[in-house]
């Protein structure tokens, strides 16, 4: 236990700063006012990352107090190698998503700021979480503001598309309530994550709950074949809503299985397995597929989406080395790269209020720089060797090899089809005629954007040349889970 | 069984003789009262209705009220008679508890007055 | 006569004592018109009420588990009533705060108003305490009665009358059937006190028809109090015509009671015959839950869907019967606490949102509240999203140690078809959110559209926030924010009133 209640402090921050929101008295300064709040907690989560002891697999920065005791219901926080990297990465595009919504939300802004101060503190509260009491309170929660954001600055239909999100969530997260709390009496009345984890359940208990924290997980991540509400989310979302979505919210699910599933429930983990890796397999090729067919670039983006997190679920049940630090890290991955692809949706559909991609044409020769960075971004996003997306993909698809060959087939085959219209995209929109929407006003990236752009290109080159530092962050906590899953299970 | 329904035959007895006299005293009306209407007879009644009418005739809500005002003073003279039978036995916890009892009653009773319920124009 | 005896048991039932007397003297203050008489009135009741629970906490047993039992063994205090009538004076004094600003917009200003409330309060104070059944039978009509009236108070409003008429046939009927078990339960033990019959059915044989015949019928009678299907039909009728404080009255303070007897019957008398009941009582729970839930998607009333929200959770409550726990009565305790605070919030801001009983309550009384009011819109979204069941509100720890309850009993099945079926409910609530935060307002005729912001245009009059109403409102929703965040203190609160056990 640490005296300084670090974990709390970068958990509350942003809340405290939505409380004090109110306060302030027009939309420039409450601009101001939310960025410095979300700098500052990221200022504190990059020194949570750098004081953080990588050579331990054991939880750091503990606090735990009690708060349900008749339950045994605790307020626990703590960060292994895992989660210390989501707080950081929610932190990071806490701002980010300030700084995206600057000139794209006019209207009730302080509302909006509320929101997202709001999921900001759920999310990283969420990734912090050791009572799983706790956990699943901030896991629900982070629906209202998530589907605020959807359905009061989304688009054209944002109705639908906010109730769709919520719905399917909540069906999916009260399952994982019954989950737990079966869970709950079989590990002796504690909500506990890590005494929850040190037992032996009986292999009947620990099937049901594998299939009800799957069903609640796989909606979160999405899987085919319940990833429906995500692409009318997605298309609806305004675009701070949709880069949280993309990069932290979906990451949510396949951290539920890293944190849940596999080290609590190894036997069904392993007996799943095989169920894990075809849905996989599928939702790589078929959301691909789904992808290839987009003529809106929001949409297309949400079924690339799908289709790569159909390489962390996959990498995840590879139960080896590589897959498993190759998940974890083209999760990070994934909500630096898609996150950013939403972002430059967002500025070109700022410009032009379209997203109807044969519209566009040669924007490299109009906007160099906004063309330059998008470029970048989508080479990420298909993983081309020397970007970030290449580790994560390479280390899955090598795991993949390792379990299942023909999975690691059906990812290549995957891969293969991103490469296909995340090019086509390239070509239609940046290189060949000059071509744009109708109405559209054009200007390259003004200074905010680039600060937007610039922290998220550096992610994307540096763990794509040297991503040791981030492996080695992994290392110990990853070892230990895949102790806990093959040392009881297999 | 037969013990049972032996119990029961006072109630028959009493049934029986109920339904008899019941219906010699309809008959009777029929077969031997004297028939003479005179027009004080057949005019109207102190209370304002005709004296042969409908039966199913709407009439003034005070009359309910003066109803009500009867079930008050009906249930304290129930509960008044036996407690002066008995005053003697029930001490001053009897004398006590009737007259909160009788406060209780005052207190309805002062609020149909005040609402007017006793005036009937 | 033991004196003693006798004075023991007034003290024991001072409160019910102290809540007549204040009724009898505002009666006799409503008779002297004033033009402050209003206040004068709110103050009496609310005085009372103080009084009442000040005299009842003095009485609450010390240790917890000790049962005074007292008029002939007709009439208990313990923990367990105790905790009851806390409950039953904070819904009651809320619907007092929150009765003054509708009566005056609907001009139905009448002392009778607070007195018949201080009655149903009486009469809902002797069912929680009421070890007899035919003292709870006496109780509860004497609380009927007292609604039957107050339901019709808007005596020129057909809408309020008829749902008055209703409520008279439909609760006759009703409390029939439950006297007409408690007269089979009589006829087959020889008594009617609940800790007679605890034991004279412990030998009971089961598969006598009269012995079913009698639970059934008396199962049916609260049944039919709390609104559980298929014994529903009145709610949304009386709901939607009664005057809106007394809607928020009877679905809360009302069903409470209802609650409470059909706890102190089932789980502590005839906790024997569970077998007969307790597959029925989960059948009907599972129906209550999944009629609620339906049909309140297709409402377009606010307070017809308050009703049919209501019902779906009576089923989740029964839920808690099911369990057949103290942890299963402890939650019930716990959420009718929470459900108190959440609903009559959101019936307060009903209410003043309300502007005429002719124009109804129709859904698109909340659109746009969010631009016109962002206080009272983000109040309205806590309440909604408590009942919805979202953490971090109260709602949604109510519903969750609900669940703890029907799972740590083995009923894994129940509580999968309970949370599905709380997610359909989920979508109404979220209906009325988005109201409240995307539909701008309605505009007054039919004018163009409305301005985005701004008065102008809106059918929605500046809110004035008297300070009853804005006590209500602080009330409800620190209740509903703080037993959603802070959770352990209520919960201890509600796991001592029933772990003390049922008085008999």
């Amino acid at each position: 236990m640490t005296p300084f209640p670090i974990l709390s402090l970068v958990i509350f921050l942003p809340a405290l700063a939505a409380l004090m929101l109110p306060l302030v008295r027009d939309d420039r300064a409450i601009r101001w006012f939310t960025l410095t709040a979300l700098l500052l907690d990221f200022a504190l989560a990059s020194g949570l990352l750098l004081a953080f002891d990588s050579e331990s697999a054991a939880m750091q920065f503990r606090e735990s107090y009690d708060w349900v005791p008749a339950l045994g219901i605790g307020y626990k926080l703590g960060v292994d190698g895992i989660s210390v990297l989501f707080v950081f990465l929610t932190a990071l595009l806490g701002w980010i998503s300030v700084l995206a919504s600057w000139s794209a939300i006019q209207t009730r802004v302080r509302e909006f700021m509320i929101s997202l101060l709001a999921i900001q503190s759920l999310m990283i509260g969420v990734f912090c979480a050791l009572d799983l009491f706790l956990f699943y309170v901030l896991w629900e929660a982070m629906l209202v503001p998530m589907y605020l954001i959807i359905g009061i600055w989304g688009g054209d239909n944002r109705i639908y598309a906010a109730f769709k999100f919520f719905l399917y969530t909540l069906a999916g997260s009260l399952l994982f309530l019954i989950g737990i709390l079966v869970l709950y009496f079989a590990g002796g009345r504690t909500f506990d994550m890590l005494a929850l984890m040190g037992q032996p359940y009986a292999f009947p208990t620990q099937a049901w709950v594998f299939v009800a924290f799957l069903i609640a997980f796989a909606v979160k991540v999405p899987m085919v074949p319940l990833h429906t509400w995500l692409p009318d989310a997605h298309v609806q979302a305004p675009t701070a809503g949709s880069i949280i979505l993309a990069g932290v919210l979906l990451k949510m699910g396949a951290y539920g299985f890293l944190r849940f599933s596999l080290p609590m429930l190894p036997d069904a983990s392993v007996y799943f397995a095989p169920l894990m890796i075809a849905l996989s397999a599928l939702a790589i090729v078929y959301g691909g597929l789904l992808a290839l067919a987009q003529s809106d670039i929001k949409k297309l983006i949400a079924y690339s989406s799908v289709s790569h997190m159909g390489f962390i679920t996959l990498g995840l049940f590879t139960f080896n080395m590589n897959g498993l630090s190759g998940a974890v890290i083209q999760m990070f991955n994934h909500g630096i790269t898609t996150g950013a692809l939403f972002l430059f949706v967002g500025l070109i559909y700022e410009r032009t209020h379209s997203r109807d991609i044969p519209a566009y044409g040669g924007l490299i020769k109009v906007v160099p720089l906004f063309g330059i960075a998008m470029a970048a971004f989508l080479l990420s996003s298909m993983a081309l060797p020397g970007t970030n997306g290449f580790v994560g993909e390479l280390l899955v698809i090598a795991g993949a090899f390792g379990s299942t060959g023909w999975a690691a087939g059906a990812a290549v085959v995957g891969a293969l089809i991103g490469a296909a219209y995340l090019l086509g995209l390239y070509r239609q929109m940046l290189l060949g005629e000059v071509r744009l929407p109708e109405g559209a006003k054009m200007w390259d990236l003004n200074a905010r954007e680039i600060a937007c752009a610039v922290p998220l290109l550096v992610f994307v080159f540096w763990l794509g040349l040297y991503p040791k530092p981030v492996l080695t962050l992994l290392r110990a906590t990853l070892e230990q889970l895949l102790a806990q899953v093959i040392g009881t299970g297999a | 069984m037969e013990d049972l329904l032996r119990e029961y035959l006072p109630i028959v007895i009493f049934l029986g003789l109920a339904i008899a006299i019941g219906l010699v005293f309809i008959f009777a009306a029929l077969i031997i009262a004297v028939r003479n209407p005179d027009p004080e007879k057949v005019s109207a009644y102190e209370c304002g209705f005709n004296a042969f009418d409908d039966s199913r005739m709407k009439f003034d809500v005070r009359f309910y009220l003066v109803s009500i005002l009867f079930i008050i003073f009906d249930l304290e003279i129930a509960f008044l008679f036996p407690w002066a039978v008995a005053f003697k036995d029930v001490g001053l916890l009897g004398f006590w508890s009737m007259i909160v009892f009788l406060g209780v009653l005052t207190v309805g009773f002062a609020y149909e007055w005040k609402k007017g319920a006793l005036e009937w124009e | 006569m033991d004196t003693d005896l006798i004075a023991a048991s007034v003290r024991a039932s001072s409160p019910e004592i102290i809540v007549i007397i204040g009724a009898c003297a505002a009666l006799m203050l409503s008779l002297w018109p004033h033009q402050d008489q209003q206040k004068y009135l709110t103050w009496l009741s609310l005085i009372t009420i103080l009084l009442a629970s000040a005299q009842t906490l003095q009485l609450s047993p010390r240790p917890v588990n000790i049962v005074e039992t007292t008029y002939s063994g007709m009439f208990v205090v313990d923990a367990f009533a105790t905790y009851f009538k806390m409950l039953l004076y904070l819904g009651t004094a809320l619907t007092i705060l929150m009765s003054g600003k509708f009566l005056q917009t609907e001009e139905a200003v009448k002392g009778e108003y607070y007195v018949l409330l201080l009655f149903a309060l009486a009469g809902t104070m002797i069912m929680v305490s009421g070890a007899d059944l035919l003292i709870i039978y006496i109780g509860l009509e004497l609380q009927a009665l007292s609604i039957y009236v107050l339901t019709g108070f808007l005596k020129t409003r057909g809408r309020s009358v008829e749902a008055a008429l209703k409520y008279v046939i439909l609760g006759a009927f009703s409390s029939g059937i439950l006297l007409y078990g408690l007269s089979l339960i009589y006829g087959l033990t020889g008594s009617t006190q609940l800790g007679v019959l605890n034991s004279a059915l412990a030998t009971a044989d089961l598969s006598e028809p009269m012995l079913i015949l009698a639970t059934v019928f008396l199962l049916v009678g609260l049944l039919f109090k709390i609104g559980a299907v298929p014994f529903h039909m009145w709610v949304p009728d009386i709901y939607e015509g009664a005057p809106t404080p007394i809607t928020a009255y009877l679905s809360v303070a009302s069903k409470t009671a209802a609650f409470a007897v059909l706890l102190r019957v089932f789980m502590g008398s005839l906790i024997g015959l569970e077998p007969l009941w307790s597959s029925g009582l989960a059948a009907i729970a599972v129906a209550t839950m999944a009629l609620g839930s339906l049909v309140a998607l297709v409402q377009d009333n606010i307070k017809r869907l308050l009703a049919y929200s209501s019902i779906s959770h009576v089923g989740f409550l029964l839920l808690g019967i099911i369990a057949g726990t103290t942890s299963g009565m402890s939650a019930i305790l716990l959420y009718l606490l929470i459900y108190t605070f959440m609903t009559l919030g959101l019936f307060a801001i009903v209410i003043l949102l309300h502007r005429d009983v002719r124009a109804g309550e129709p859904l698109t009384l909340f659109s746009g509240l969010a631009q016109s009011h962002a206080g009272l819109a983000f109040m309205a979204m806590i309440f909604l999203f408590s009942l919805a069941g979202i953490p971090p509100t109260g709602g949604f720890f109510a519903k969750f140690y609900v669940l703890v309850a029907l799972i740590d009993a083995g009923h894994v099945t129940l509580a999968v078809i309970a949370v599905l079926l709380s997610a359909v409910a989920a979508w109404f609530y979220l209906r009325l959110i988005m109201l409240i935060y995307i539909q701008p307002a309605e505009p007054t005729t039919g004018s163009t559209a409305a301005p985005a912001t701004g008065p102008t245009g809106h059918a929605r009059a500046a809110i004035l926030l008297s300070a009853p109403m804005r006590l209500v409102l602080l009330f409800s929703f620190s209740g509903t924010v703080l037993s959603g965040i802070f959770p352990a203190w209520f919960l201890a609160m509600a796991r001592q009133a029933s772990l003390s056990g049922l008085g008999n």
